[in-house]
């Protein structure tokens, strides 16, 4: 043996240090149970300070050699306490019976690319939640939409209540300008693409064509599509500390996503039914009118004779509608099945998973449904070997309507805005709509005409193999293979027939169907090396080495058809016909090597580097290196501190950078093309490129303590951290005259300080009543530290109207507008989009055979930028127009105060987006098992998301984002799709 | 004593991974913009076939956010309004409701600046690529003059407009090199220099031969050779020289342009825009009697008179009225998605040319005068024919000849009579010029 030994290639050799003989060792054997007395199987069993390990078999045996003449097993199992058992040489056959449940402490943590460590040996504030809070207390619509609140450190924030979703991320604050701070997504190893396509509205909305260019088509992001039912663990690693080994693709932190997989034994089939409702979360009210109100000074109602007539006779009709009800009214209603069977052997495990979910939205012809399929397999070929695969395909299908900015008012929301109470918009016996005479489109007939879906066919799949090398008493060396497919479909299609108001009669383009087809294929691999020693004194190493390679493509295809033959969609019945291509090619490479060393679990300490290539940086084969470093001490495992009140002391320190990639195409300075009278031309783009872009960096400190009182049950952890972005690539403004509006540059450094407390207490514990909590506080401050370009706005339409400004000394996300005493800018700060702090508040409280679960979360400060009350303050139709409850004269009434603020003062359209919600509640009861001979458990209940929410900002949901997922500019609303709360009704039944 | 669990399969995927960890060592290769051709390549290593492309794209990029320069100068000119409920802008900051003012960053002053320095700079693109690119093309000298004198013509008709926006902001004419941009340039310089560049652009021209090596659109059909375009050139040179009050050097390029007394008055080179597939559309036609609509102003109107043909540039619609002001008519001149926007057309030709005679010649004055006024359905004029009536005469006819073109804010302005605009609402203001756009200083 030791003659083999030494044939291993030098490269790996010179990582490991040779075990020592051993003395002696003896054989452990026995038996696991859980608390009925049955075997478990598939119980992990280590011994303490060694590499040996076991793990027990279909009727809950185990054998294990130990070395040495006493030993501390550790026996862990999901779902269960770890249980420890001293053995001595002399031993008789253990019984060791686990029981049922665990503490977050017994949690294993997902650190490394190829490894995990013990929640209490961590040295990050590592963020994690099982499934029964991502979706066994509600029914969360997608999976970001399961994560609201439930994070310390993490700011979710959905862009509109359109169906399918639309949500985007800041954990720990903004972490790019320019670029994206969302974070990567990886499931089961699998990078997962998180794309948010347009669907090409903006040829109808025209929301590019006037003070800002951005797409404001609201797509929904595309981690929508994975099924959160079939989540196990969601582990946010919130900044470069936590997060170094993923490089460059990591500034904006990585969500780790763990499925669900099979475990040994029992077969268990769980089918899930829920049937629910959904309705507006708050809707506005309309203004009411009257001739005195419609003839006042400065209505747009008194300057033609017109509009006295029609209000005359629509009161005279009983025809005064409440457009808002007749738009947003839809009592939408929601059904999910879910069907999941799950078990194996002790060699191989699986698990499937069938979601079938039809949801309707709060607009008429406005919803998702999704259909899933999950195949989790595991399988131990020997005792060295192991292999996992996931596989799972989506289909979804999501109506949005069409919402947000326009430049036409064609979309319903703008419409909306503009059409009074006395319009008659209704669609006659023949089912035909009445033009609006307020607005360009008449709401309800586009609401029921106008296609906006977004298809999306996905498939996901990764493989791992995790062989063991060898095992000695002392060492052991893993290989793990690690790769990931993401491909899909998306088919965009968005058909604005010529029957409409606003296509009809030579009327816009007679017609448009745009449809959209984007290929993504995502492909990553990594192989990495786990070389384990154990020392005799209570130490061991863990070094880690390992490559990764990741692929992404993307193709987008948008074909844009107007002058429809009659009521033809497909793109080539039309008299207009153009297309667009828009593709991504991006490749990566890089390596990472990692050591830890664990001293009797008292010191943990580790240290790392990640080196990254890409295709995306100028220098397309210069590597980045990003360290790591932390230390973890455990004082309670000192002798001096045991058996104290305190049963956990930790303090932990932890240090580490990465980057971020600059916008695909930020390198090239390139040409896009023009066509005159059938002639192709070349047309110099606006974004001047730059050849030397590189990633921004990020450096990101983190210390704190975890404190565990009571044997555990009340644990408190503090962190506060420190993380600064350098080399922050903008898109800076350059001179017009240039011929470019952009040059992509490395000109500015930001920081973000952030304290986040969490508090974990277990109230009551008997057999009859339990009670957890948790509560969570947390604030971030930022500020841009260095500005190498003079200062600028972004992320609106127009000062005046509220903007984001990037100013040396200031916040990013600092909210200006024109008023009175404006700085040196001529600018006056009206707030920030960055809420002052965040607090939530988690119980889990069973008695007997009811559940009752709730969250609340409460969003203290942040302001927004609230552009639809302009909208209609413009359109005289604000809910609150006649009220008097702004201007400190008492002269004007809230509408006409605002409006003749425009281009004065912006405070009126800028608000508090503070809120208090009950984000979620569910109350389950479980029938008793005595009623049926063959059913598990059943469950029946009923859960609610949003169904309280207390806020004062003047529109739907002060959570919005006109502009997507675009960093800087979440917080600004024109005229979205209106959040909406949801009841549903559940019948959860095992077998 | 067994402790070492260890076979030959595992060393073969130990050798695997050894193998995977040279994968880092592997090359990443560059990969080209996929969804477009580089300013490098075209810079280095055009073809022929490149440099037509760029004065295509040249063409497409006259229409690069051209709207904006219609809407921003009609509105100011008090020749239209622009109700949308969309944004306020269009009838609050360009109108100067209350106290707003114009805003730097405004897209209704910005846009169309960058895009006519965006045609400037594909121009720039094209001579430099030309210059690096002749001998390797072995382009004939005629060729190069043909490209020159194309190129300079283009860039000083883009900078007059951009400089129409600044006015005594002035503008920047070497932009060249965008890392590196020359120094602003008052007013009286910007005309100079403009009207040197049209003055180099008409001696290239002269000296390119009888056709040019590429080909332009239908918007240029009777303006596609040397000697054709040559004309339209010389025509901008004497609108610039009026600007300048060179009323002799207005005459001189106004012959040496296509001014026809009898022909048609639209004739003249203009941006093409068409419906059709992959075409540019008009963007400044707006369905008639829709809400969203460019409204005549009440004053155009109401200053008609009755016989006056040009009444069919506007178009009765229901009345409305949004933010304090209202109308009754929409405007026409741009019709359809299709519609034309002439660059320059013969009716302000014979008006440059009536203009320019006041004061040397009134007699000439009078007769392009009246070969308006005959056009218009209106009968020869009859009124005094002192220098100042003749200017009032000559405004008059440019405000409906030249209606919503760009032209009544400008003309108002370089005759100081920009205080004879209506005001429609207390407290309204009619800007002198645009603030210089924020990111220029």
């Amino acid at each position: 043996m030791k003659r083999r030994f030494t044939k291993i290639p030098p490269l790996i050799f010179g990582l490991m240090l040779v075990g020592q003989a051993l003395l002696a060792q003896f054989t452990v054997t026995g038996r696991v149970v859980d608390e009925t007395g049955e075997g478990l199987i598939g119980v992990s069993i280590s011994a303490r300070g060694t590499a040996l390990g076991a793990i027990t078999d279909i009727d809950g045996d185990f054998s294990l050699e130990v070395s040495g003449n006493e030993a501390t097993l550790e026996f862990t199992y999901v779902g269960y306490v770890t249980a420890e058992v001293d053995v001595t040489s002399g031993s008789a056959p253990l019984q060791v019976v686990m029981e049922a449940g665990s503490t977050q402490l017994d949690e294993v943590v997902v650190t490394g690319l190829a490894t995990s460590v013990k929640r209490t040996n961590l040295a990050n504030s590592v963020a994690s939640i099982p499934a029964s809070e991502i979706s066994g207390i509600a029914v969360p619509t997608t999976t970001d939409a399961a994560l609201y609140g439930k994070f310390k450190g993490v700011n979710i924030s959905a862009n509109s209540g359109a169906p399918g979703g639309g949500i985007s991320f800041r954990l720990r604050g903004t972490t790019s300008i320019s670029g994206s701070s969302q974070p990567l997504f990886i499931i089961d190893g699998i990078y997962i693409d998180n794309s948010s396509i347009p669907a090409g509205l903006n040829i109808v909305s025209a929301a590019a064509g006037g003070g800002s260019t951005s797409n404001q088509d609201n797509p929904s992001n595309r981690l929508a599509d994975i099924d959160p039912n079939d989540i196990e663990k969601i582990e946010v690693l919130k900044g470069a500390s936590a997060a170094a080994i993923y490089g460059s693709r990591a500034s904006g932190g990585v969500v780790i996503i763990t499925t669900k997989r099979g475990q040994a034994g029992r077969t268990k089939v769980r089918l899930s039914q829920s049937v629910g409702m959904t309705q507006i979360l708050n809707p506005q009210g309309v203004r009411e009118f009257t001739e005195e109100r419609l003839l006042a000074p400065g209505s747009r109602f008194a300057t033609n004779p017109v509009h006295l007539e029609r209000f005359r006779a629509a009161v005279a009709a009983g025809q005064i509608h409440d457009y808002e009800d007749e738009l947003f009214g839809n009592k939408g209603s929601l059904y999910n099945s879910r069907l999941t069977i799950s078990g194996g052997n002790d060699r191989t495990q699986f698990f499937i998973g069938g979601t079938y979910k039809d949801e309707e939205g709060i607009v008429n012809k406005t919803g998702f449904s999704k259909e899933a399929l999950r195949l989790n397999l595991n399988h131990t070929f020997s005792n060295w070997l192991d292999a996992g695969v996931t596989t799972n395909y989506i289909h979804s299908s999501a109506d949005r309507g069409f919402f947000n900015n326009d430049n036409s008012t064609y979309t319903m929301g703008v419409s909306l805005s503009q059409t009074p109470s006395f319009a008659q918009l209704s669609a006659d016996e023949n089912g035909n709509f009445a033009a609006n005479p307020y607005a360009g489109s008449n709401f309800l007939e586009t609401a029921d005409q106008i296609t906006n879906n977004e298809e999306v066919n996905r498939f996901l799949s990764g493989a791992t193999v995790t062989a063991k090398v060898f095992t000695t008493g002392s060492t052991s060396l893993k290989l793990i293979l690690n790769g990931g497919v993401d491909y899909y479909n998306l088919n965009t299609t968005a058909l604005f027939p010529n029957s409409l108001q606003f296509e009809r009669d030579g009327n816009h383009l007679n017609g448009v169907s745009v449809q959209g087809a984007t290929k993504n294929l995502n492909t990553n691999a990594a192989a990495f090396l786990v070389f384990s020693h154990f020392f005799s004194n209570g130490l061991s190493s863990r070094t880690q080495l390992g490559v990764t390679q990741e692929k992404f493509d993307r193709n987008t295809i948008l074909g844009e058809a107007s002058n429809l033959i009659g009521s033809q969609t497909n793109l080539d019945q039309a008299g207009t016909r153009n297309v667009t291509q828009d593709r991504l090619i991006q490749e990566d490479k890089g390596f990472f090597v990692q050591e830890e060393l664990n001293w009797k679990d008292r010191l943990i300490a580790t240290v790392g580097v990640r080196g990254d290539k890409s295709s995306n940086n100028g220098d397309v084969n210069k590597l980045y290196y990003y360290p790591k470093a932390s230390l973890a001490v455990n004082l309670h495992e000192f002798d001096f501190l045991s058996g104290e009140a305190l049963s956990q002391v930790k303090l932990r320190i932890a240090y580490g950078q990465s980057g971020n990639f600059a916008k695909f195409g930020s390198k090239y300075t390139s040409f896009l093309s023009g066509v005159v009278d059938g002639n192709p031309g070349i047309e110099i783009d606006i974004l001047q490129g730059n050849s030397e872009v590189g990633p921004e960096r990020q450096t990101e400190l983190e210390f704190g303590i975890d404190l565990g009182a009571l044997n555990n049950r009340l644990l408190l952890d503090v962190t506060y951290y420190i993380k600064s972005v350098e080399d922050l690539l903008l898109e800076a403004n350059v001179p017009l005259s240039s011929g470019f509006q952009q040059k992509v540059v490395n000109a500015a450094a930001l920081e973000n300080k952030g304290i986040e407390i969490g508090l974990d207490f277990e109230v009551v514990r008997s057999s009859d009543f339990e009670w957890n909590t948790r509560l969570s506080w947390w604030k971030n401050d930022a500020e841009v530290t260095e500005l190498l370009v003079p200062s600028y706005t972004t992320g609106g339409f127009a000062d005046f109207l509220g903007q984001f400004r990037i100013k040396q000394g200031h916040s990013p996300t600092e909210i200006i507008g024109v008023g009175p005493n404006p700085d040196e800018d001529g600018l006056v700060v009206f707030g920030d989009a960055e809420p002052d702090f965040q607090m939530s508040f988690f119980n889990t409280l069973r008695w007997k055979s009811f559940d009752l679960a709730f969250l609340w979360h409460w969003k203290k400060g942040g302001q927004a930028v609230n552009l639809s009350a302009l909208l209609f303050d413009l359109g005289q139709t604000t809910h609150d127009y006649d009220d008097f409850t702004l201007d400190p004269t008492g002269a004007t009434s809230n509408g006409v105060f605002r409006v003749n603020n425009v281009g004065v003062d912006s405070d009126p359209y800028i608000e508090d987006a503070s809120y208090i919600r009950l984000r979620e509640i569910g109350l389950y009861y479980s029938l008793p098992k005595s009623l049926f001979n063959d059913v598990v458990q059943l469950k029946v209940g009923f859960s609610g998301t949003n169904l309280i929410n207390i806020f004062d900002y003047n529109s739907y949901d002060p959570e919005v984002s006109n502009f997507g997922s675009d960093e800087l500019s979440s917080q600004v609303e024109v005229n979205p799709f209106p959040s909406s709360k949801r009841f549903d009704f559940h019948v959860i039944a095992e077998f | 004593m067994k402790y070492t669990i260890f076979n030959f399969k595992s060393m073969i995927i130990a050798l695997t991974a050894t193998a995977l960890l040279g994968v880092t060592a592997c090359d990443i290769e560059d990969i080209a913009d996929p969804n477009g051709p580089s300013l490098q390549g075209v810079l280095t290593n055009a073809s022929r076939s490149d440099l037509s492309l760029l004065v295509t794209g040249t063409e497409s990029l006259l229409r690069q956010d051209l709207n904006f320069y219609y809407f921003t100068t009609g509105i100011i000119g008090r020749d239209w309004y622009y109700f949308t409920g969309a944004d306020p802008r269009f009838t609050g900051e360009l109108l100067g409701r209350e106290s707003s003012v114009l805003d730097a960053a405004g897209f209704y002053g910005s846009r169309p600046y960058q895009g006519r320095y965006r045609t400037v700079k594909n121009c720039s693109i094209l001579l430099q690529a030309v210059e690096n690119n002749a001998q390797r093309l072995s382009l004939t000298s005629a060729e190069v003059a043909a490209y020159s004198g194309f190129a300079e013509g283009i860039q000083a008709y883009e900078m007059l407009l951009a400089l129409n926006l600044q006015y005594q902001n002035g503008i920047r004419l070497d932009v060249s090199d965008p890392d590196n941009l020359g120094p602003f340039v008052s007013y009286t310089e910007g005309l100079a220099g403009i009207r040197s560049l049209l003055e180099s652009a008409s001696n290239h021209l002269g000296s390119a031969g009888a056709s040019f090596p590429f080909t332009l659109s239908a918007g240029f059909a009777e303006f596609d050779t040397p000697a054709t375009f040559r004309q339209f050139v010389n025509g901008i040179v004497a609108r610039v020289a009026l600007y300048q009050n060179d009323k002799a050097g207005a005459r001189a390029f106004v012959a040496q342009s296509f001014i026809r007394t009898t022909g048609d008055l639209y004739a003249g080179p203009a941006c093409y825009y068409s419906a059709a597939s992959g075409e540019l559309i008009n963007e400044i036609f707006q369905s008639p009697n829709q809400s969203e609509a460019l409204i005549a102003h009440p004053d155009w109107v109401a200053d008609l008179e009755a016989a006056d043909d040009r009444a069919s540039k506007i178009g009765a619609r229901d009345p409305i009225s949004l933010d304090g002001l209202s109308g009754n008519y929409d405007v026409l001149v741009y019709p359809s998605l299709g519609s034309p926007v002439y660059l320059i057309r013969n009716e302000e030709l014979i008006l440059i040319r009536a203009e320019a005679n006041i004061g040397s010649d009134n007699n000439a004055a009078v007769n392009d005068i009246n070969v308006i006024r005959d056009a218009h359905g209106l009968g020869n004029y009859t009124g005094a024919t002192d220098d100042a009536s003749l200017l009032n005469e000559v405004l008059h006819q440019r405000r409906y000849s030249l209606y919503a073109e760009g032209h009544r804010w400008v003309d108002m302005r370089r005759n100081g009579r920009l205080g004879e605009l209506p005001l429609d609402r207390a407290g309204d203001d009619v800007w002198e010029q645009l603030p210089r756009p924020v990111d220029e200083d």
